[in-house]
C-alpha cells in the first residue's frame, strides 16, 4: 500500500498538474506537485530505513498475459529498489522545491506559461524513474526505462524556442534508441530462453542460461553472454557510456534542475541499475563482464580528459557525471555490485548538489555559463559557496585514508576502485585512478574559477549577482549534508564486512563474496592510491589557478592539438556527423530523391496516372453497349478456358 | 418415399405455391393494390423459411440424391432468403416512390429465391438446370420491370440474350458431363472421375464453369453487369448484386467440390484465372465510373474475383473464406443500395456520384455510415471488410496460391481509389444542389445497420464464422 | 453406319453456328434469340444421342425439361423485345446500346 502510494503520488501529481492547472492555477500545480513528491520522499524513507532484507513484491493489476507470456504489474521491494527509491525520491522532491526559485523567472518563454508544465513533467519523469527502479519485470523495468526516456526528452527539449534545445533533446532520443533496440533484443533473448520475464523466474534459469548456447547474428553463443551484452548496450545508452555518450553533454540545454535530477542523480544511472538488477545473470557472463568493465574504464578516463578543458560549467559536470558513471559500471562489472550501488548513492548526493549549485551561480550570474566570466562570487555567494565546497570535497574524495571517514565520494569510490582491483583487472584500476586524478583536477577548476581569483566578464552580472532565494538554498544544504555524511553511515551496508554486505541487500544480489572479499584485502598501497591521485590534482589545479594563473594559457599553446582534441571531446560528435548523420543524410536523399522520386512517385504515378487510367479506358472501349461485343467476350473467355484445358489440364 | 422426399423440399414448395398462388389471386382480384401486403407476406414468409432451414440438422438428400439438404446447403438458403427478404423490405420506399409497385414484384423476388433454393440444393444436373433457369428467368422480367422506361427494357433485353447465352454455355456442359459420365448426377460424375478424367468431362466442367462465371458476373463473362446494373430499377440491382452472386458462388462451389472434387487441380487453374481477371476488372473498371450503380457493378466484379480466391483454394478453409466473403459482401452491398435507393433530386433519382458533394453536412450520420460502408468494401482496416479479404488471402496462401494473394491485395489497393473518392465527395466535394430527404426508415435502418454491422462485426463476425466453417465441412471432405 | 459422334458433330456444329450467329449478327435481335435456339438445340441431340447411346432415360427426360424452359425462355425473350420496342421503336442490335462505358 505505502509503495503504491510512492509510485502513483508522482504520477497524480503530474496529471493534475499537467492537465488540471488551468484549474488549481500554476501555483496550485506547483505546490501540489511538490509536496506529493515529499510524501513519496518520506514514505520512501520509512520503506529503506524499515526494510528488514527480504523481498516481497506488491501486486497492482494485470498487465499483459498471452500465452507463455505473463506480466502482472507489480512493485518490487528489495534492497536495490528500496536504495533508489530513496535516491529518486530525495532528489526529485529537493529538485521540485529548487525549482520554485529557479524556474521563477525566465525570458524564454515570453507571457506563456511554463510552470506547471515544468512540475507535471519533472513529476512525471519521477513516476517513470519509480516505475523502472521497483519493477517486478524486465517489461515493466524498459516501460519505466522509455518512460524517462520520454520525460528527458520533453525536458531537455523544455526550451522549445531554442532551436539548439530541440536539436539537443532529439540528440538524446535518437542515441537512446540505439540502446532501446539492444535491450529490446535483451528481453527479446531472454523471454525466448526463459519463458518468462519475471525478475523471480529469469534469476531462477540464471544457472542454466549460463550453460545454454543461443543462436545470435552467425553463430552459436553463450546465452547468458548475448543477454548480458545485449542489456549492457541498452544500459551504455541510457548511462552515457563511450560511444553512446554523445547526448549527455547536450542535454545541459535542459534547465539546470532537470540536469541535476535526470541527467545526474537519477535516470542515467538506470543503467548501472540494470545491471545491478540483472546481475544474477550477469554473474554467468564472465566475457559481458569484462566488456562492460572495459567500457566503464574508457569512458571514466574518456570523459574525465574532456572534462579538464571544459569552459561551460554544466558541461563540466556533464563529463563529470559520465565519467563517474564510468566507475559504478566497473564496480558492477566487477563483481562488486554493492560498489556500484553505493557510488550510485553518493553519487547522487553529491552530484545533484553540484548541479544545483552550479544552477544557483548560473541564476545570481543572469544565465552566464561559461566559467571564464566568473570568478570571486565566494562573498556574493555563501551559501552556494559552502554548499558545493562540500560536494567538491565529496566528488573527489577527501576523507582519512586507511579510515571510514570521509565525504560520500571518499569512501565510495576507494570501494569502487579497491573493487575493481580485485575483480576488474588492472586496465580498469590504473585508468580509474587517473581519472581520479582528473576528476579532482577539474572539479577544483571549476571551484577556483567560479569562487576565487578576480572578476572576470561583464562587471555588471557580478554587481547584481546575489544569493539566491531559501528554496534554493535548502535543497543545497540539505543535499550537502547527505553528500558530507552519507558515505560514512552506508558504508558498511553497501561495502563492509561480506556477511553485512550480504544480510543487507538480502536476495538482490548473487553470491559476489570472492570478489568483496578480495577487495577488503587489496594492498595498502591500492588503498592510498586514489588519495594520492586526489591531492595531486588537487595541488595541481590551486598551482595553475591560484597562483600562476598564465600557466593554462601556456600549456594550451604547447600542447595546441592535444587542446583541441579535448577540448571537441574526442571529435566524437564530428565522427558521428560524418559516418551516421552524414551517411543517413545521403541515404534519405538518395532514397527520397531517386527511390521515392523516381523509383516510387515514378512508378505509382506511372501507375495511377498512366497505366490504370489506360486499362479504365481499355475497359470502357470494350464494353461498347453492344450485345455482340459482350457475347464475343464470353465466347472468347471459355475458348480461352478450353485451349487452356486441353493444352494442359487434358495432359494429365 | 415420395412424402419423405417431398418433406425436404417442403420449404422451397411452400414459397413456390405462396407465389403462384399469389400471382393468380392477385392478377384476379385486386392486382396492385395488393402489392405492399404481398411485399410484406412475403418478406414475413421469407424470413419464417430461413428460421426454419435454419434450425435444421444433419444431412438429407430427395429424389434419389438429385436434391441435396446439407449445411452447405442451409448456410446458403438462409444467406439467400434474408437478402430477398431485407431487398423487399427496404426497397418499398423506392418502388412506392418509382411507382413500381406491381403485385408482381415481389412474386418475381419469391420465385427467384425459389429458383436460388434450388440450385444451391441440387445434386442432379437436372435440378441445377431447372434452378438456374428459375432464378433466371425472373431476373429477366425484373430486370425490365420498368416498362415504359427504355434503359429498363434495355438492360431486360442484354441480361436475357447473355442470360440465354450462359445458360445455354451451361446445359451444353450438362449435356456433355451427362453424356461422358453416365449419370446426371453428381455423386455419379465424381465417381466416374475417381480415376482420371475424360476429355470429354474436362470440356463439360470448362462449358459449366463458363456458365457459372456468368452468373456470378466474373470476368471476362461480367459484360452484362454494369449495363443491367445501370437500366435495372435500383432495388432490383440491390437484388442482383445481391441474391445471385450469393446462389450462383454456393452452386459453383458445389458443382466443384462435389461434382468435380477429384479433379481440382484442373479447375483450381480456371478459377485463379477468373479470380485475377475479375479482381483486376473491377479495379480498372471501376475508376472511370462517376455513376454510382456502374461503379457498384464492377465492385460486385472485383468482390467476385476475391470470392473465388477463396474457391480457388480448393480446401476447406478456401470454401469458408468464400462464404465468409460473400456473407459479409451481401451486408455491405445492401447497405450501400439502401443508400443509392435514397438519392434523388427535385423527385428525380440521380446516381451521378458527384451529386454527393458535402453530403456529409446535410446527413453526418448517414453519411459517417456510408463512409464506413465503403471503407470496408476498400477493405480498409479495421471494418469488417478488411476481415473479409483478409480471410481469403490467408485461405489462397494457405491453399499454395501465394501469387494471387499478392495480385489480390495490389487489386485491392487501386479498387481502394474509386472508393474512397465517393468518401471524398462526402466529405470534401465542391457546393451542389442538395439532395432531396427521401430516405425511407426501412432504408435509414439498412445503411446505418449494416455499417454497424461493419464496425462491430469485427469482434466475432456474428458467429458467420463457425456457420460458415460447418457448411464448408459439408463440402469439403 | 451413323454412330454417337456424328451426331455429336451435328450437335456441335448447332452449337457454333448458334455461338456465331450470337455474335456476328448485328442486324436484328430475333435473330439472337433464334441463335439462343440453337444452341439449345444442340444440347437436346446431344442429350438425346447420349440418352440413346448409353441405354438410359435420364437424357430423353432431361431434353423434355430444357424444351419447356427453352419455350419459357422464347416467351419470356420475345416478350421483353417487344417492350424494348415499344419504347425505342427499333430492334437492331446496334441500337441496343444506350447504356455503355
Amino acid at each position: 500500500m505505502m509503495v503504491s502510494v510512492i509510485l502513483f503520488a508522482p504520477l497524480v501529481g503530474a496529471i493534475i498538474g499537467g492537465f488540471g492547472w488551468r484549474i488549481i492555477g500554476e501555483q496550485g500545480a506547483q505546490w501540489l506537485t511538490t509536496g506529493l513528491l515529499f510524501l513519496a520522499l518520506v514514505l520512501s524513507w520509512v520503506v529503506f530505513l524499515g526494510f528488514d532484507g527480504n523481498a516481497y513484491t506488491v501486486e497492482i493489476g494485470r498487465w499483459i498475459v498471452s500465452g507463455e507470456l505473463d506480466t502482472s504489474w507489480s512493485i518490487r521491494i528489495d534492497r536495490l529498489s528500496a536504495t533508489m527509491l530513496v535516491v529518486v525520491t530525495s532528489v526529485s522532491a529537493l529538485v521540485h522545491l529548487y525549482s520554485f526559485g529557479y524556474m521563477a523567472h525566465d525570458d524564454n518563454f515570453g507571457d506563456l506559461p511554463y510552470k506547471a508544465r515544468f512540475f507535471a513533467y519533472l513529476s512525471f519523469f519521477t513516476f517513470a524513474m519509480l516505475a523502472l527502479v521497483t519493477a517486478d519485470n524486465i517489461l515493466q523495468l524498459f516501460f519505466g526505462w522509455e518512460g524517462v526516456g520520454l520525460a528527458s526528452y520533453l525536458l531537455i527539449g523544455f526550451y522549445f524556442r531554442k532551436p539548439s534545445a530541440n536539436a539537443a533533446a532529439i540528440k538524446a532520443f535518437v542515441v537512446n534508441r540505439v540502446g532501446d533496440f539492444s535491450f529490446g533484443l535483451g528481453i527479446y533473448a531472454l523471454f525466448l530462453m526463459t519463458g518468462s520475464l519475471t525478475f523471480d523466474n529469469i534469476f531462477a534459469a540464471a544457472s542454466t542460461l549460463g550453460g545454454e548456447e543461443m543462436r545470435f547474428l552467425w553463430r552459436d553463443w553463450n546465452a547468458a553472454e548475448v543477454i548480458g551484452f545485449l542489456l549492457f548496450i541498452g544500459a551504455m545508452g541510457k548511462s552515457a557510456q563511450i560511444f553512446l555518450h554523445t547526448w549527455l553533454p547536450d542535454a545541459m540545454e535542459g534547465p539546470t534542475p532537470v540536469s541535476a535530477l535526470i541527467h545526474a542523480a537519477t535516470m542515467v544511472t538506470a543503467g548501472v541499475f540494470l545491471m545491478v538488477r540483472m546481475s544474477p545473470v550477469l554473474e554467468f557472463a564472465p566475457h559481458a563482464k569484462m566488456f562492460v568493465v572495459f567500457i566503464g574504464a574508457t569512458t571514466a578516463f574518456m570523459a574525465a580528459t574532456i572534462g579538464l578543458v571544459q569552459n561551460d560549467i554544466k558541461r563540466v559536470i556533464a563529463y563529470s557525471t559520465c565519467s563517474q558513471l564510468g566507475y559504478m559500471f566497473v564496480a558492477a562489472g566487477s563483481g562488486v555490485y554493492g560498489a556500484a550501488m553505493f557510488h550510485l548513492f553518493t553519487h547522487a548526493f553529491f552530484k545533484a548538489l553540484l548541479f544545483l549549485g552550479a544552477g544557483s551561480v548560473i541564476v545570481a550570474m543572469h544565465h552566464e555559463q561559461d566559467m571564464r566570466n566568473y570568478g570571486g562570487l565566494r562573498k556574493k555567494l555563501p551559501v552556494t559557496f559552502w554548499t558545493m565546497l562540500v560536494g567538491t570535497l565529496a566528488i573527489t574524495g577527501v576523507g582519512i585514508p586507511f579510515t571510514q571517514i570521509g565525504f560520500a565520494g571518499f569512501l565510495s569510490k576507494d570501494a569502487v576502485i579497491e573493487g575493481a582491483f580485485a575483480g576488474g583487472g588492472a586496465y580498469a584500476f590504473w585508468m580509474l585512478v587517473i581519472a581520479a586524478a582528473m576528476t579532482s583536477f577539474y572539479s577544483w577548476r571549476l571551484m577556483f574559477m567560479t569562487f576565487w581569483g578576480r572578476q572576470r566578464g561583464d562587471a555588471h552580472a557580478h554587481d547584481h549577482a546575489k544569493e539566491s532565494p531559501l528554496s534554493m538554498t535548502v535543497p543545497l544544504v540539505v543535499l550537502a549534508v547527505g553528500a558530507a555524511v552519507a558515505g560514512m553511515i552506508w558504508y558498511g551496508d553497501f561495502f563492509g564486512d561480506v556477511a553485512r554486505v550480504a544480510g543487507f541487500f538480502g536476495a538482490a544480489l548473487p553470491d559476489g563474496e570472492s570478489v568483496l572479499e578480495a577487495a577488503h584485502h587489496v594492498p595498502g598501497w591500492v588503498k592510498v592510491s586514489p588519495f594520492v591521485a586526489m591531492v595531486v590534482g588537487l595541488l595541481l589545479a590551486v598551482w595553475m589557478y591560484l597562483i600562476h594563473t598564465d600557466v593554462p594559457a601556456k600549456l594550451v599553446a604547447a600542447g595546441r592539438p592535444f587542446y583541441l582534441f579535448l577540448l571537441n571531446k574526442w571529435y566524437f560528435d564530428e565522427l558521428y556527423d560524418w559516418l551516421f548523420v552524414r551517411g543517413a543524410n545521403w541515404v534519405g536523399r538518395v532514397l527520397w530523391k531517386r527511390g521515392d522520386g523516381s523509383a516510387i512517385d515514378g512508378t505509382v504515378n506511372g501507375i495511377s496516372m498512366g497505366i490504370v487510367p489506360f486499362f479504365t479506358r481499355v475497359n470502357a472501349r470494350a464494353q461498347s453497349g453492344f450485345l455482340f461485343t459482350y457475347a464475343f467476350a464470353m465466347v472468347l473467355g471459355f475458348a480461352l478456358f478450353l485451349a487452356w484445358i486441353t493444352l494442359s489440364g487434358g495432359a494429365n | 418415399m415420395f412424402a419423405a422426399d417431398f418433406r425436404i423440399i417442403l420449404p422451397e414448395a411452400i414459397l413456390a405455391i405462396w407465389a403462384m398462388g399469389a400471382l393468380i389471386a392477385a392478377a384476379w382480384t385486386v392486382k396492385d393494390a395488393a402489392t405492399r401486403a404481398l411485399t410484406w407476406a412475403t418478406a414475413a414468409l421469407m424470413l419464417a423459411l430461413a428460421l426454419w432451414i435454419g434450425t435444421g440438422t444433419g444431412v438429407d438428400s430427395a429424389f434419389d440424391g438429385s436434391f441435396v439438404d446439407d449445411r452447405f446447403a442451409r448456410f446458403a438458403k438462409v444467406a439467400i432468403l434474408l437478402i430477398s427478404a431485407s431487398i423487399l423490405l427496404m426497397g418499398e420506399g423506392y418502388m412506392t416512390r418509382r411507382a413500381l409497385m406491381r403485385f408482381e414484384y415481389p412474386l418475381l423476388i419469391a420465385l427467384a429465391t425459389v429458383g436460388m433454393l434450388v440450385m444451391v440444393s441440387s445434386g442432379d444436373l437436372i435440378v441445377l438446370y431447372m434452378g438456374v433457369e428459375l432464378q433466371s428467368l425472373s431476373l429477366y422480367v425484373l430486370a425490365a420491370l420498368r416498362r415504359d422506361s427504355p434503359r429498363s427494357t434495355e438492360a431486360g433485353l442484354k441480361y436475357f440474350v447473355l442470360g440465354a447465352f450462359g445458360s445455354g454455355l451451361l446445359l451444353y456442359g450438362a449435356s456433355l458431363a451427362y453424356g461422358f459420365a453416365g449419370t446426371t448426377l453428381f455423386s455419379g460424375i465424381i465417381e466416374a472421375t475417381a480415376d482420371g478424367v475424360s476429355l470429354g468431362l474436362l470440356f463439360a466442367l470448362v462449358f459449366m464453369m463458363a456458365g457459372f462465371a456468368y452468373k456470378v458476373s466474373a470476368a471476362p463473362f461480367h459484360m452484362w453487369t454494369p449495363d443491367v446494373y445501370e437500366g435495372a430499377p435500383t432495388t432490383v440491382t440491390a437484388f442482383f448484386a445481391t441474391a445471385p452472386k450469393m446462389a450462383g458462388m454456393a452452386l459453383f462451389a458445389r458443382v466443384m467440390f462435389d461434382a468435380f472434387g477429384n479433379v481440382t487441380g484442373d479447375w483450381q487453374q480456371i478459377v485463379a484465372f477468373l479470380s485475377v481477371f475479375s479482381m483486376f476488372l473491377g479495379a480498372f473498371g471501376g475508376i472511370g465510373q462517376m455513376d454510382f450503380k456502374r461503379l457498384m457493378a464492377y465492385s460486385t466484379i472485383g468482390h467476385m474475383g476475391f470470392a473465388l480466391m477463396g474457391l480457388t483454394a480448393g480446401t476447406g478453409l478456401g470454401v469458408q473464406a468464400m462464404l465468409v466473403y460473400m456473407a459479409i459482401y451481401v451486408t455491405m452491398d445492401l447497405g450501400a443500395f439502401a443508400f443509392i435507393m435514397s438519392m434523388e433530386r427535385d423527385g428525380r433519382p440521380v446516381t451521378d456520384i458527384r451529386s454527393l458533394n458535402l453530403y456529409s453536412r446535410e446527413r453526418p450520420l448517414v453519411a459517417l455510415a456510408m463512409l464506413v460502408l465503403l471503407f470496408s468494401l476498400a477493405g480498409v482496416p479495421p471494418t469488417v471488410g478488411f476481415f473479409g479479404k483478409y480471410y481469403v488471402l490467408h485461405a489462397a496462401y494457405d491453399g499454395g496460391f501465394g501469387w494471387l494473394a499478392v495480385l489480390g491485395v495490389i487489386a485491392s489497393v487501386i479498387s481502394a481509389f474509386y472508393y474512397l473518392r465517393i468518401v471524398y465527395f462526402m466529405y470534401f466535394g465542391r457546393e451542389t444542389q442538395p439532395l432531396d430527404r427521401v430516405m425511407s426508415p426501412a432504408a435509414w435502418v439498412f445503411v446505418v445497420g449494416c455499417a454497424a454491422i461493419m464496425v462491430f462485426g469485427v469482434v466475432n463476425l456474428f458467429g458467420v464464422e463457425p456457420a460458415a466453417a460447418g457448411a464448408a465441412a459439408a463440402l469439403v471432405n | 453406319m451413323i454412330g454417337l459422334e456424328h451426331y455429336l458433330m451435328v450437335a456441335g456444329a448447332l452449337f457454333v453456328i448458334g455461338v456465331f450467329g450470337l455474335f456476328l449478327n448485328r442486324k436484328n435481335v430475333i435473330i439472337m434469340l433464334m441463335s439462343l435456339e440453337l444452341i439449345l438445340l444442340a444440347v437436346n441431340i446431344n442429350l438425346v444421342s447420349f440418352s440413346s447411346f448409353l441405354g438410359d432415360l435420364i437424357g430423353q427426360v432431361f431434353t423434355i425439361f430444357v424444351l419447356t424452359v427453352a419455350a419459357a425462355e422464347a416467351a419470356i425473350g420475345l416478350a421483353i423485345l417487344v417492350l424494348f420496342f415499344r419504347n425505342r421503336g427499333t430492334i437492331d442490335v446496334e441500337d441496343v446500346n444506350m447504356m455503355k462505358g
